[in-house]
């Protein structure tokens, strides 16, 4: 889980030819890798890859700072 | 008396020493630490030999060390420059060279930046506010608070000096640095505390980051009067739900963002279900605000009035119109008119006065203008008007570029702009500039942008078309974004690019821009 996400941020979401080492603890957040729009889109891949639906009051902070806690968060939705 | 920005805290610690000027996470400080800690990072840049004019750079994501850096600089005469670090690291070394910093303030937070950037930057001397050692010179900011201060002399910093230094989008591919002195600033800071009647009592929500000009309210307008800022995480910026949470977990009174977050909170915060009766002032600038959200934010907070605040980068604020829910919205809100000592002409392609009701160029003549561009005498002097009054002695306006028309009753309309400059999510984007980058890749003949606009979320972002050198050059798109977003602002960033053939022309064999966007969206989007 934690890789499909990594691969996407990395190949859809962040534009550049650097290799990027993004691991599951990375800031996604406060370290200006994704903008509002790119949340976005994450939710929106996250919503279709392991069809769920995201509710609007679990899209905070918390579940969203890194790639542990959005598989953490996607793991206590599937308990 | 206040006339430069360390006054401004000098005389919020006289006032208030121990009330909280700013909260950031769980930390918060009082007014006079605020002013301790300020003093200290002065102390440690004239320790550094910093000169008065100096150009100091601020390169931080948003936090309260930002607030602390604006006016430790200020205090040691030198001037601010703030740097985006969401910007790639080649538009921000231009930025350091162009108006060569020598020593930059950061937070451990950028120091993966921070370590390419000192590569490649050869001016740089100082990196201040980082832990680990570099190549260069760097103070951690617990060393910064170590400073004595009977170490140094300060010097004497008046208001007519410099006293930052904020780029913008040029139309020329390369950004272009707007000066402002201490009595610029100090002008808009107080207009706009008198216009919105802010007081201590205020808690003032700072979300635009530094380097957006609305920013100015947060760091000087509420200092000014001693209100307590709460500084947004990015992260809260990204999460309209937390954003939401901390609007009323801090009850904040004043608000001021550009539309879209607004929108943004609007459509994905469950604002509903919350407490927002403490919000007073609603301010919003940048760009339109779509009718449809206001009436609808208007109805969510009927206790709070709103301001749509209308000024370029250049003048600050020159214009208001304030509203609440008894006002009627039918048509697109105007920009209002002008505030307390501001005076204004709308100009003809000519720089001559239209008739009234008629749409021309708005120029602005106020002590909230700036000293002119950066390095650019041509570019001051033609975005400039003068009007003779005596020998030796010109009123001065400054051209926005914004094409207004005023209606019967004196308020200002905007039409549109007399350029290529459009606004994405607030900022100003040159599509004159995007197109300049396109063309500096090695496979691209022509290059057309524009704004591809998106009603549903009013999330509007720029579209372009490429014709290539040679047509069967192997190129793909995503080399091109990366060519744009190793040169552009994030939100400048073409969305889509695509490829055509040919492009259309007009009948003199200029490109037809009209065209190429209705094709395009023939072919993709229907």
């Amino acid at each position: 889980m934690d890789n499909t996400i990594i691969n996407y941020i990395k190949n859809q979401l962040i534009v550049s030819d650097e290799a990027i080492d993004l691991d599951a603890e990375d800031d996604l957040l406060g370290s200006g890798l994704l903008d509002s729009l790119s949340m976005m889109k994450l939710v929106g891949f996250i919503e279709q890859e392991f069809k769920l639906k995201i509710p609007a009051q679990d899209m905070v902070i918390e579940n969203f700072m890194t790639v542990a806690c959005i598989t953490n968060y996607l793991k206590s939705k599937s308990d | 008396m206040i006339y430069t920005i360390p006054k401004i805290l000098e005389n919020a610690v006289l006032e208030h020493p121990d009330k909280v000027a700013l909260r950031y996470m769980s930390q918060s400080i009082s007014y006079k630490e605020f002013y301790e800690k300020s003093e200290c990072l002065a102390i440690t840049l004239l320790q550094l030999n910093v000169k008065k004019g100096d150009r100091i750079g601020i390169y931080m994501n948003r936090c309260m060390e930002s607030f602390i850096a604006v006016y430790g600089i200020t205090m040691a005469g030198a001037v601010f420059v703030p740097l985006d670090p969401t910007a790639p690291n080649e538009r921000t070394q231009f930025l350091i060279d162009d108006c060569k910093i020598e020593h930059l303030v950061t937070v451990p937070a950028q120091s993966r930046a921070i370590v390419k950037i000192a590569a490649v930057s050869e001016g740089l001397q100082t990196i201040i506010g980082l832990d680990k050692d570099l190549d260069v010179n760097t103070v951690s900011w617990s060393n910064v608070y170590k400073s004595d201060r009977n170490s140094v002399e300060f010097p004497r910093v008046l208001g007519k000096d410099l006293a930052y230094i904020m780029y913008t989008s040029g139309s020329t591919g390369l950004p272009k640095g707007i000066m402002h002195t201490h009595n610029s600033c100090l002008a808009y800071a107080k207009g706009s505390k008198t216009l919105y009647d802010v007081a201590a009592l205020d808690v003032i929500a700072s979300h635009a980051p530094l380097h957006f000009d609305i920013s100015t309210f947060a760091y000087f307008t509420a200092p000014l009067a001693a209100s307590t800022i709460v500084v947004l995480s990015d992260a809260h910026t990204k999460m309209p739900v937390s954003l939401a949470q901390l609007i009323e977990q801090e009850k904040i009174s004043i608000w001021y963002s550009a539309p879209q977050a607004l929108i943004q909170l609007f459509l994905n915060g469950l604002i509903e279900e919350k407490d927002f009766s403490s919000l007073r002032w609603v301010l919003f600038g940048g760009e339109v605000f779509p009718n449809k959200y206001i009436k609808q934010l208007l109805a969510l907070w009927p206790q709070a009035k709103f301001s749509n605040v209308y000024g370029p980068a250049e003048v600050n604020q020159c214009t208001y119109f304030n509203i609440d829910n008894t006002y009627e919205i039918n048509e697109d809100l105007p920009l209002g008119t002008v505030w307390e000592n501001t005076d204004y002409r709308i100009l003809d392609t000519n720089d001559k006065q239209v008739e009234k009701g008629t749409s021309g160029v708005l120029a602005i003549r106020s002590e909230t203008m700036m000293l002119g561009y950066y390095n650019n005498k041509p570019l001051t002097d033609k975005s400039f008007y003068h009007e003779s009054i005596l020998s030796g002695y010109d009123h001065v306006f400054f051209k926005t570029g914004d094409v207004v028309k005023e209606n019967e009753i004196g308020q200002l309309l905007f039409i549109g702009r007399n350029d290529r400059q459009v606004k994405i999510r607030g900022y100003r984007v040159e599509l004159d500039e995007i197109e300049a980058i396109l063309l500096q890749h090695i496979d691209v003949r022509e290059a057309v942008a524009y704004v591809e606009k998106n009603n549903n979320e009013s999330r509007d972002s720029v579209t372009a078309v490429v014709l290539l050198k040679n047509e069967t050059s192997e190129i793909d798109i995503k080399e091109l974004k990366i060519h744009c977003s190793q040169n552009l602002p994030k939100y400048a960033v073409p969305e889509e690019i695509y490829i055509m053939n040919e492009f259309p022309r007009t009948t003199s064999d200029k490109i037809d821009r009209n065209k190429i966007q209705i094709k395009i969206s023939e072919n993709h989007n229907g």
